[in-house]
């Protein structure tokens, strides 16, 4: 298993270092003056003279070569420095650092949420399949998958926080502040679950071993859960790594809209301010946390896969 | 949003979202606003974070200014003039070159530390001394030493006669000499002089403000204030109808009846604001004066304004509107649809040799590319083809300002920094002009302007401003199209002091209610 796991982690950082270089790159290539852009964003009306330009470019290295200033950045982000923010003039690892420990929170508990109510919802669906149950675990399966954040998430204020006025519309610092972008996120990964869990049970439920272990006198109850939505739940883990790089990455919505002071909402500001730095990180930030969900996640279904753990040995 | 492949689904989040507009008419309960209290807790949510940390040399400089934290050494009333702020008092020299600003008595800093020349000279040359400093003292020789126990002189390379108003600006408020002793960008918590003390920052989430009791004027109307910074509009409307704030800023207009019938009071002010659509006098067809006049007339401002913005901006008919003594309040004249086909004809353009030009905008404002879109239509009825083009600003500013394009539908504020307008008429429209994208040259508007630096009287400046202004209309510099609105609204809070120039401090005079 060891080698197995070298062997899922070995990758990572040549991908990272080619992620590094794309994000460095991106922003340079389209043409923009980054020096400009960067005193547009601190002063909104102004009109950047030569001279201020050139004094704000010495500043911040970027009169250098584009390969310089990528090689000063890789080393001094190597040594765990990646400096101030063009516009922000604040740490950027700080900055990055605080707002995914908010965003890691929204998308753990936006997967346990789904997780907890889409995995049953599908396997009670596919145990009476046309009744009542499955056919709203249909509807709101369908309804989860189309409705889009920035459609779910006014409703929920508007019920919650409006109507009810039992939950803060917006604000980030009390439990009570979690529960509606939690909800807004949970939802499109819990309808998914709900519809696969659905579809592979129901599939499960046909094959040979079920009535085997009817025969065997095991209640139609135990028959469901252990060996219908057993099998079932392997997919959904196997999605779950999709899921975070998902909500990561799908948070920026839900986070503008509740003002949260996550990742989504870091890189949505800093998109807006062209805060290049802070752009960089955020984005390499959540590619490495992509990357390391979907090698725990795989790495998980081998653990719980004897199988497939021989397999991957023996290639 | 996550990447999504969503079949259906953009029609089913038009069917949630307009009977999420339907509820949330429904939405929201009557409020009582009851008596004031004085001591009350507010929430309020605004529609800019800060992106520099509060850097006064950013546009942050003035937001520290607005929430009532950090004040300048003058501010100005309502007719535009200086008044006495930390300064009480202030003389220009004989030469023009300097001017004394007597300070203000017994203030203190929030750190205990006492308002004196050296602290007024530590923060004044900090902020002249970057990079990238604040055009309020930009490129005029700017220097500041103490002078005497009690005062400060500032002298400029050329006489200044706006210096006091230049002292207004939000960029240049002036914090504690321990604010600076760190080296790098001042430090911002409870170092200013305001009757806010900035208490704790959380990011660009949210800040928080304690009434400062030793304040030298009139207190603040909170015991404390909780600042959150909510980006999204529809978000800001929603958090006041649910009662999590009882300030909120630029709502969206189509939130605003629903407001209101939620009892909420809704107040819409001037600002200082142009929207206007440039034409590219260098070269043809605009370089021609009948056919600028002509797509004067064909736009329609007052319908542009009134409908296509559904009232979220007043029609202009001048650079300057309400939010200053000098604008033009009176609305310009409808379409003469007629009137622009005659003066095309008289410049050679009609169906035999059609007149087809591009037209660029940017969408960073929503409005824009909205007006882009009705002005095409309303050009169209004149005979005039308009091919429109959205792009990013950045992108397209070097071409526009190298005069590489026909019209540019832009919006620009023409009071920045400090409520002087001798930058934006000197910088926009002059022949040697950094932001003159029009390409206009006039001798003798560059003469009326050249006028200015020689004028200290304020009422005089100001008959220069609107002199300058009108000049502009009559040679069709373009064609100022609205001056858009501003919009604030209370539910649970009063005492809202609309200020359309930007200048003075929004929050000290909110009370809770209830």
């Amino acid at each position: 298993m060891t080698g197995l796991v070298w062997r899922r982690l070995l990758p990572l950082p040549p991908a990272l270092l080619v992620a590094s270089v794309l994000v460095f790159a991106l922003p340079r290539l389209t043409g923009v003056d980054v020096t400009r852009a960067v005193l547009r964003a601190r002063v909104s009306a102004d009109v950047p003279d030569a001279a201020t330009q050139a004094r704000v470019a010495a500043e911040f290295g970027l009169d250098a070569s584009a390969t310089v200033q990528y090689l000063r950045w890789l080393g001094a982000a190597l040594r765990g420095d990646l400096g101030l923010g063009f516009v922000s003039r604040e740490p950027v690892l700080g900055q990055v650092g605080d707002a995914l420990a908010v965003s890691g929170l929204l998308t753990a508990l936006a997967l346990g949420l789904a997780v907890l109510v889409g995995v049953p919802a599908g396997v009670v669906a596919a145990d009476r399949p046309g009744g009542l149950l499955d056919r709203a675990v249909g509807v709101l399966g369908v309804a989860g998958v189309a409705v889009p954040e920035f459609v779910l998430a006014p409703w929920l204020i508007l019920v919650f926080a409006v109507g009810a006025g039992a939950l803060p519309a917006l604000g980030w610092g009390g439990p009570q502040h979690v529960v509606l972008p939690v909800l807004t996120l949970a939802v499109y990964p819990a309808a998914l679950a709900a519809q696969l869990v659905r579809a592979e049970t129901a599939d499960v439920l046909t094959r040979p071993h079920v009535p085997v272990a009817r025969s065997k006198g095991l209640t139609a109850r135990r028959v469901l859960w252990r060996h219908g939505a057993r099998l079932a739940t392997t997919s959904v883990t196997s999605l779950s790594g999709m899921f975070v790089a998902g909500l990561l990455g799908g948070s920026v919505v839900v986070e503008v809209v509740f003002g949260v002071p996550g990742l989504g909402r870091l890189l949505y500001d800093a998109v807006l301010a062209q805060d290049l730095p802070v752009i960089q990180a955020g984005t390499l930030a959540l590619v490495a946390v992509a990357l390391a969900a979907g090698v725990l996640v795989e790495l998980a279904g081998l653990a719980a896969d004897p199988v497939a753990r021989s397999r991957e040995t023996a290639s | 949003m996550t990447g999504r492949g969503r079949a259906g689904a953009g029609r089913v989040a038009a069917v949630l979202a307009a009977v999420t507009v339907l509820l949330a008419g429904c939405g929201g309960a009557a409020t009582d606003q009851g008596a004031a209290q004085p001591d009350g807790e507010l929430t309020v949510a605004l529609q800019f974070p800060p992106r520099a940390a509060y850097a006064f040399d950013a546009d942050d400089g003035a937001r520290l200014q607005s929430l009532g934290v950090a004040e300048t050494l003058t501010s100005v009333d309502g007719n535009v003039a200086p008044v006495p702020s930390l300064a009480t008092a202030w003389q220009q020299s004989a030469d023009g070159r300097s001017w004394r600003f007597t300070l203000r008595p017994g203030v203190r800093f929030h750190d205990g530390a006492p308002l004196d020349p050296a602290a007024v000279v530590t923060a004044l040359r900090y902020v002249a001394g970057v990079s990238a400093p604040p055009r309020a003292i930009r490129g005029i020789g700017f220097a500041v030493a103490a002078d005497g126990p009690d005062a400060v002189r500032i002298t400029t390379s050329a006489p200044d006669p706006v210096m006091p108003l230049r002292m207004s600006s939000g960029n240049l408020g002036i914090l504690s000499p321990a604010a600076y002793a760190g080296g790098g960008a001042p430090e911002v918590v409870r170092t200013a002089t305001g009757p806010y003390v900035l208490d704790a920052v959380n990011g660009t989430d949210s800040a928080v403000l304690v009434r400062n009791d030793a304040y030298w004027g009139t207190r603040g109307g909170a015991g404390r204030v909780t600042v959150r910074y909510v980006t999204d509009p529809q978000t800001r409307a929603l958090a006041v109808q649910s009662g999590d704030v009882q300030f909120a800023e630029g709502l969206p207009n189509a939130s605003l009846p629903q407001l209101r019938s939620s009892g909420a009071e809704v107040v819409e002010y001037p600002n200082a604001r142009t929207v206007e659509l440039l034409l590219n006098q260098s070269a043809a067809p605009f370089s021609d004066l009948r056919v600028r006049q002509a797509v004067t007339k064909a736009i329609d401002r007052p319908v542009l304004a009134a409908q296509v913005l559904g009232g979220a901006a007043d029609p202009a008919a001048d650079l300057f509107g309400a939010a200053v003594p000098w604008g033009v309040t009176q609305p310009p004249p409808a379409a003469d649809v007629e009137g622009a086909k005659t003066l095309l004809a008289q410049a050679g353009y009609g169906p035999a040799r059609p007149l087809t030009v591009r037209l660029q905008t940017f969408p960073n404002r929503p409005e824009l590319p909205v007006l882009a879109t009705a002005i095409q239509a309303m050009l169209a009825r004149a005979g005039v083809t308009v091919q429109i083009q959205v792009g990013n600003y950045d992108a397209q500013e070097p071409d526009v300002l190298a005069g590489r394009f026909d019209m540019f539908l832009n919006s620009r504020s023409y009071l920045s920094d400090y409520p002087d307008a001798t930058s934006t008429l000197s910088s926009d429209y002059t022949c040697e002009g950094s932001y003159n994208i029009d390409h206009f040259c006039s001798p003798a508007y560059d003469a009326l302007i050249a006028r200015l630096p020689t004028v200290t009287d304020v009422a005089a400046r100001q008959q220069l401003f609107a002199q300058a202004a009108r000049m502009l209309t009559d040679q069709a510099v373009g064609v100022m199209v609205v001056h858009p609105k501003n919009t604030a609204v209370l539910s649970g809070a009063t005492g809202f002091v609309p200020d359309p120039l930007g200048v003075r401090p929004v929050l000290p005079p909110l009370q809770r209610t209830g």
